[in-house]
């Protein structure tokens, strides 16, 4: 930072000797895209890579539940966006993921498409509806949104079932493994199709990652947060709060709805009274609260919170056991640590090291 | 007229289960301006209570003294040790707590007692034969005393918070915490007892509803839907009107029925999506329900 | 003669800001004690704290007993009750249920009668809503519902605030009624110190949370820098 100009009349303040001592050399400051930062950065983003090779080399059931994982988390990533940024309590996002999994799910079935190509089509449906969801919130919020969006969760396996013909209804939609085979440019074969999916979704994560990353970053990001902060001040401050709003449930409906789509190619098979009840509109809930509410990558610890805890308590309790840890753990967080795990660890973190904006590049009117 | 008059009659017996839940919600939402959302699951917990009771031989009329004194039990507990810590922290705090309290029962409930169908016993007489003809229509027994019972619920929730120390000092708490306080109302013993009140009131709703309402078994979703229709019920009539609970809920009983029974294009189906647009439509146009408390202020 | 009430070192806040810095302070009964300052100075915080609402540390006694953590109704039926700033009244019950409520710590409401009779119009008006009064009569019914605890120290925070004159007068004469016939001893805060010097016997000055001056009232009043500072001429 260039030294601002002093001014010789007013009275010279001497400046405090800034004493050292060795407790404060922590944390240690880092300043954004200096060196030091930018080696953290590569390090991080090698360990990732990594983990992702790694990952692609597994047998097929450990890569199956990292597949699932991904899927999680593309949908907490969603979720995050409304609930997380913009602070309005979605119960029901089991219904978009629910959406998004039976596009795919009848594309496929009833109309033939490759898997892969009805992921756009989703998108761009659980958008739009999600911003139908999101329209009570420009007059409402709070428990009274949270009770819209639970009865739209708790309403979409009956919509499903209405619609029989196209959704199989109670029975079920069944897609033939057949139909799942991967793209002939992917290269791989019909029994490469778990790899082909964990690399589908672990890539599509890692870019949905960076866009809500950039959006969050950006003026958009800041007025969501700012009407989750304080709606009055935002809406005197400029920003379109009822748009923000609405706006938030759209993309928060269509990421989450991309993770459906994925769900149904990992599964092959749909059941709306089963795969999309309030209760897996509570796993996400609990997943995103788990990982940290309005952190980036809260979601992929929430994710595989939602995987790995059923899994491993499936002997227990007739099956029943991850819910009531599901229940107690989320109560436990709100009682201890409301900012969730990776927001306690960004805590512990930043006691240690600190990063700090860039330098703001000097502004020049002759440029 | 037989046809009519026997959804008429089927709407009005959901629509008394319907006010039931409906009142459970309004008491909490009076006294502590939130919304239980595990209502339901407090209720199907109570139910499981119940049923299980049966089964070990006790008769069902002391079953559900079981099941609404544990409901109380478990409101007051609620109340004091996981809403009052995080109340003042903010509504989020509230409902997720609450949303971890739904998860946490409904996983005990299957864990305990497993996550088949229970068939759950009578508490009315509801024989096949068990009716009264009017106008070519049946008037079940079991519908006859689920109307009354609400009705006498109804009666005695208006007696006491119109009549009695205790509902005063809950009216007052509802309008100002502070002010009550300051009156020397313990607001803290004032919240515990609206939750257990709510509690006990919901478990007996559940042991009503489970035989009347399909699929008239016992199961881990039960509540689901009966709490969306109660809630549909609750913000219809206003969520903090023991009148408006009423009218929202035989309203949407009674409506939902004959739109079942004569708007067959919607493919009988689609109840709990007609519940959502009822909800969207009451939040969106007019918040406060019909009975809402106009709030009039003067400074 | 032991305090009514009595306050050392009080602290109090809200959350991490620190609002009251240390106050000393003391009532005897029957006394009627004026605290004067400006907007910010911590009047309210101080009433509030001695009346239980919000938590503070330091020491709190009544008739020398010390009340540590006491809640408001601890506090009520000690004998301490507050009119809060900005009415406090219960909107959405009768006029009636108010004053019924006000009697909650001594489960009797025969005084009910008693405060239709000081203020007349809140007999005619008991089943109306509070919500629906006039300020003037809100403020009637906040004092009548304090008083129906019977307390013999009632604190009034700004009871003055919005209202006319003439409502005024009529207000300040009903609590110069109780402290002289039935002994109640009066706190109150004020904006209007005029009024207030003319029924306080001794008054406190609060500056940014401390106490920065205190004496007998008469002496306030001809002091020339206080009365530019706080009565305004």
């Amino acid at each position: 930072m260039t030294a601002a100009p002093v001014n010789d009349t007013t009275p010279a303040i001497a400046p405090q000797p800034v004493k050292e001592r060795r407790s404060q050399r922590l944390p240690w400051v880092v300043r954004r895209n200096s060196l030091p930062h930018l080696v953290m950065v590569v390090v991080g983003l090698a360990i990732v890579g990594a983990v992702v090779v790694w990952g692609g080399g597994l047998g097929q059931f450990d890569q199956g539940q990292l597949t699932r994982v991904a899927i999680y988390a593309i949908a907490i990533v969603g979720l995050n966006i409304v609930t997380g940024y913009a602070g309005l309590v979605s119960v029901g996002h089991s219904a978009f993921f629910g959406l998004g999994a039976y596009t795919t799910g009848v594309l496929v079935v009833r109309y033939g498409w490759q898997a892969e190509y009805t992921i756009p089509v989703a998108l761009v449906l659980c958008f739009v509806v999600g911003l139908i969801v999101g329209l009570p919130a420009i007059r409402i919020r709070g428990l009274y949104l949270a009770m819209v969006t639970l009865a739209f969760g708790v309403a979409f396996p009956e919509v499903v079932n209405r619609f029989e013909d196209l959704t199989g209804g109670a029975q079920g939609l069944t897609i033939r493994l057949r139909t799942l085979r991967p793209p002939d440019w992917s290269g791989f074969t019909l029994a490469e199709r778990g790899q082909w999916l964990y690399w589908t979704a672990v890539v599509l994560l890692l870019v949905i990652m960076l866009v809500v990353h950039n959006i969050v970053r950006s003026r958009y990001g800041l007025a969501l947060v700012a009407t989750r902060d304080n709606e009055l001040a935002a809406a005197a401050s400029g920003v379109n709060v009822a748009m923000v709003k609405t706006m938030s449930f759209g993309v928060s409906g269509a990421i989450t709805g991309v993770g459906g789509c994925l769900f149904a190619i990992y599964l092959a098979s749909l059941v709306a009274h089963d795969s999309f009840t309030l209760l897996n509109a509570v796993a996400l809930l609990i997943g995103l609260v788990i990982g940290g509410q309005a952190t980036r990558s809260g979601p992929i610890v929430g994710a595989l919170a939602v995987v790995y805890i059923p899994y491993y308590t499936s002997d227990i309790g007739q099956g029943q056991a991850a819910a009531v840890l599901f229940g107690v753990v989320l109560i436990a967080i709100v009682f201890i640590a409301p900012e969730g795990v990776i927001g306690g660890l960004g805590r512990l973190v930043r006691r240690v090291l600190v990063v700090i904006p860039a330098v703001p590049k000097p502004f020049n009117k002759k440029d | 007229m037989g046809i009519f008059l026997d959804r008429l009659f089927a709407g009005a017996t959901a629509g008394s289960l319907y006010v039931l839940i409906a009142l459970a919600l309004v008491v909490v939402f009076r006294s502590s301006s939130t919304i239980n959302f595990a209502q339901g699951e407090f209720a199907l917990f109570t139910s499981y209570l119940a049923w299980w009771c049966t089964t070990k031989g006790v008769p069902l009329i002391a079953a559900l003294a079981v099941a609404i004194v544990a409901g109380f039990g478990m409101g007051v507990a609620t109340e004091r040790l996981l809403i009052r810590p995080v109340r003042r922290r903010s509504e989020t705090a509230v409902l997720i707590v609450a949303l971890g309290l739904f998860t946490a029962l409904n996983g005990a409930d299957g864990w305990i007692w497993g996550p088949d169908d229970k068939v759950f016993p009578h508490l009315l007489p509801n024989g096949v034969n068990d009716y009264i003809a009017i106008g070519g229509g049946r008037l079940h027994y079991d519908s006859i005393g689920i109307i009354a019972l609400m009705i006498i619920v109804v009666f005695g929730l208006t007696m006491l918070f119109k009549h009695t120390s205790l509902g005063l000092r809950m009216r007052a708490v509802a309008t100002n915490p502070e002010s009550a306080a300051l009156s020397g109302v313990r607001v803290g013993f004032v919240l515990s007892v609206s939750w257990g009140i709510s509690s006990a009131l919901g478990a007996f709703a559940g042991v009503l509803a489970v035989p009347a309402l399909p699929p008239n078994q016992l199961n881990l979703a039960s509540f689901f839907p009966i709490l969306i229709f109660a809630s549909a019920a609750a913000l219809l009539g206003g969520l903090d009107s023991v009148k408006g609970a009423v009218i929202g809920g035989l309203s949407v009983g009674i409506g939902l029925s004959m739109i079942n029974g004569y708007a067959t294009f919607l493919g009988g189906e689609l109840q709990l999506t007609l519940a959502f647009v009822i909800i969207v439509l009451v939040l969106v146009v007019k918040p406060t329900g019909i009975f809402g408390a106009r709030r009039i202020e003067r400074v | 003669m032991t305090a009514l009430l009595g306050v050392r070192g009080l602290r109090a806040g809200y959350g991490s800001a620190a609002v009251l810095h240390g106050i000393d302070l003391e009532v005897a009964p029957g006394e009627v004690v004026v605290v004067l300052g400006a907007n910010g100075a911590g009047k309210t915080t101080l009433l509030r704290a001695i009346s239980g609402l919000i938590p503070h540390t330091g020491e709190i006694t009544v008739d020398g007993r010390l009340c540590r953590d006491a809640t408001p109704d601890a506090m009520l039926r000690l004998g301490v009750s507050l009119v809060p700033q900005g009415r406090g009244t219960l909107t959405d019950l009768s006029v009636q249920d108010n004053l019924r409520v006000g009697a909650t710590t001594r489960r009797d409401s025969k005084d009910i009668d008693t405060w239709y009779s000081v203020f007349p119009v809140l007999g005619q008006r008991r089943d109306q809503l509070a919500g629906t009064l006039s300020g003037g009569e809100q403020q009637m019914l906040a004092i009548a519902r304090a008083m129906m605890a019977r307390p013999r120290l009632l604190l009034c925070d700004e009871i003055s605030l919005g209202l006319a004159p003439v409502i005024v007068q009529g207000l300040f004469d009903v609590l110069r009624g109780l402290n002289t016939e039935d002994g109640t001893a009066l706190l109150l805060v004020e904006q209007n110190a005029e009024l207030a010097l003319d029924i306080a016997a001794r008054v406190y000055l609060l500056e940014v949370g401390t106490v920065a001056a205190g004496g007998p009232a008469g002496e306030f009043s001809d002091n020339d820098a206080v009365r530019r500072a706080y009565l305004g001429y």
